[in-house]
Formats: C-alpha cells, sequence, structure tokens
C-alpha cells in the first residue's frame, strides 16, 4: 500500500509539470507574499493606470512585439517593439510586465528625430507572464500588444 | 566615481544622409533589484539600477528613457535614429546611487 502511495505521489510531479504554466504561475501566486517589495513595487494595474491616465489601450495590430514564446533563462529575455505609424503621431512606447513586483520595465518618450517608432532592450521575469507593450499617441489614444512568454527559469531572484 | 565601461553601436555601418539607423547602446551595469540575497550573508543587496538614460545629436535630445530595475543586468537599449548631418551621438545615463556617465560617437555619413 505504501509503495502505492508513493508511486501516486511520484506520477503527480509530472502531471504538475504537465499543466505547465498554469501550475508554475499558481505556485509563483502562492510564494510571492513571503517576497520582499522592493522600493518601486507596483502591480501591473497600478501601472497601467498612470500610464494611460485612467483611460485604458486598446488591442492594435499596428504595435508589433516581438518575445521569445519560450525564455530559457528569465533573466535575459530580449524585447522588440515597432509601431506602424508615422513618428509624428506616436509620442511614447511603454514596457510592461504582468506579474513582476514591479510592473514597469522602460518608458521610452520619442521625438520626430527618432524617424521611426522602434525600441529594442532586454528584460528580468520573475515567471511566466505577459509582456505588454502600449504605445501612447498625440491623439490622446493609447494602443498596446500583449504576449505571453513562458520562463522555465526564474529571472527576479 | 566608477567609470563604466559603455558601447554605442550604429547599425548598418555604412549610412547615408536621410538613413534611418539603429542605434545600440550597452553598457556594463549590475543592475541590482534590492530584492536578491547575499548567498554567503544571508543579507539583502542594495538596489543599483540605471533610472535614466538620454539619447543627444549635437546637444539635442532624440530619446529620453525612463528605465526601471526590471531591466536585465548590462542593459541593452536600441533606437532609431535619421541621419540628418555629420555629428556627435552623446548618451547620458545616471543610476539611482548618484552615478552619471556619459558616452559619445561620431557620426560619419558617406555620400
Amino acid at each position: 500500500m505504501k509503495r502505492r502511495n508513493f508511486i501516486k505521489g511520484f506520477m503527480s510531479v509530472p502531471a504538475i509539470a504537465a499543466l505547465g504554466s498554469v501550475g508554475i504561475s499558481e505556485l509563483l501566486a502562492k510564494e510571492s507574499p513571503k517576497k520582499p517589495k522592493g522600493k518601486n513595487a507596483m502591480s501591473f494595474k497600478k501601472a497601467l493606470e498612470i500610464v494611460t491616465n485612467k483611460k485604458g489601450a486598446k488591442d492594435s495590430d499596428k504595435v508589433k512585439l516581438t518575445v521569445p514564446e519560450i525564455a530559457e533563462n528569465g533573466a535575459v529575455v530580449p524585447v522588440k517593439v515597432s509601431i506602424d505609424l508615422p513618428i509624428e503621431e506616436v509620442k511614447s512606447i511603454h514596457i510592461l510586465t504582468t506579474k513582476n513586483s514591479n510592473a514597469r520595465a522602460v518608458d521610452v518618450f520619442l521625438t520626430p528625430k527618432n524617424g521611426k517608432a522602434y525600441f529594442a532592450t532586454r528584460i528580468k521575469l520573475g515567471g511566466t507572464q505577459e509582456v505588454v507593450a502600449i504605445a501612447a499617441l498625440k491623439n490622446g489614444n493609447f494602443i498596446k500588444a500583449q504576449k505571453k512568454v513562458k520562463v522555465t527559469i526564474g529571472g527576479c531572484g | 566615481m566608477a567609470k563604466r565601461k559603455s558601447i554605442i553601436k550604429i547599425k548598418p555601418r555604412k549610412y547615408k544622409v536621410g538613413d534611418i539607423v539603429k542605434v545600440d547602446f550597452i553598457v556594463i551595469h549590475p543592475m541590482e533589484t534590492g530584492m536578491r540575497k547575499d548567498k554567503k550573508t544571508g543579507e539583502f543587496i542594495p538596489a543599483h539600477y540605471i533610472n535614466d538614460v538620454k539619447f543627444y545629436f549635437d546637444d539635442e535630445l532624440i530619446t529620453k528613457l525612463v528605465v526601471w530595475e526590471t531591466v536585465s543586468t548590462n542593459p541593452y537599449f536600441s533606437i532609431n535614429m535619421k541621419i540628418t548631418k555629420p555629428g556627435v551621438i552623446k548618451v547620458v545615463y545616471k543610476d539611482n546611487m548618484g552615478e552619471v556617465n556619459e558616452k559619445s560617437k561620431k557620426v560619419k555619413p558617406k555620400g
């Protein structure tokens, strides 16, 4: 009987692993209160409110966000954003993450001298989550694109 | 004030007036989040990250970045720039401990 239980327990580990993102993200959510909060800790909701001035952003295919689907190392995740609009119409680009303790990554304030709305960098991800790129337009609207990145090793220790 | 290593690269290497080029900027910096523990002493390593980067071309501001600790160690930033004339690209970067450094590179368009 003991042996059976042992095998059952053993089998459930791969089952959790098979669940993948859901299982891992739940575990991370449970662990997160233990972690200390940095000075700049900010939830994604609040960051979104600050960036978009409580207006919210619309999904748009004009924002092209390039991130890897699976990141082997969460400490270095390349992010590339380009916006299919003339530079005169784009004011700024904001890169946010949904589950890092500080949701904000980079705010880019562009000028017409850039020629094209483009930005690339590398960020840390503490676990499987979504990367969101928001573009603020001159007419006061906000457009966004978001993509999920699966992280196999944590980044924000 | 520690002197930091940094690189500015312009891609592609050959460009003309009127081209839109990529300006890559890399700096060697620890980018500590302040949430990581020292494995030996068990104390938190204080936060140390770049929080402000400005790209200038001939003292005119091209792009301003507000950076948070989410950005990776040895940060890499890439922007686009339209070449209008020969000049100097200057990048000024500051971190939360008050370090201010800068790096510049000449722009020499051909043809």
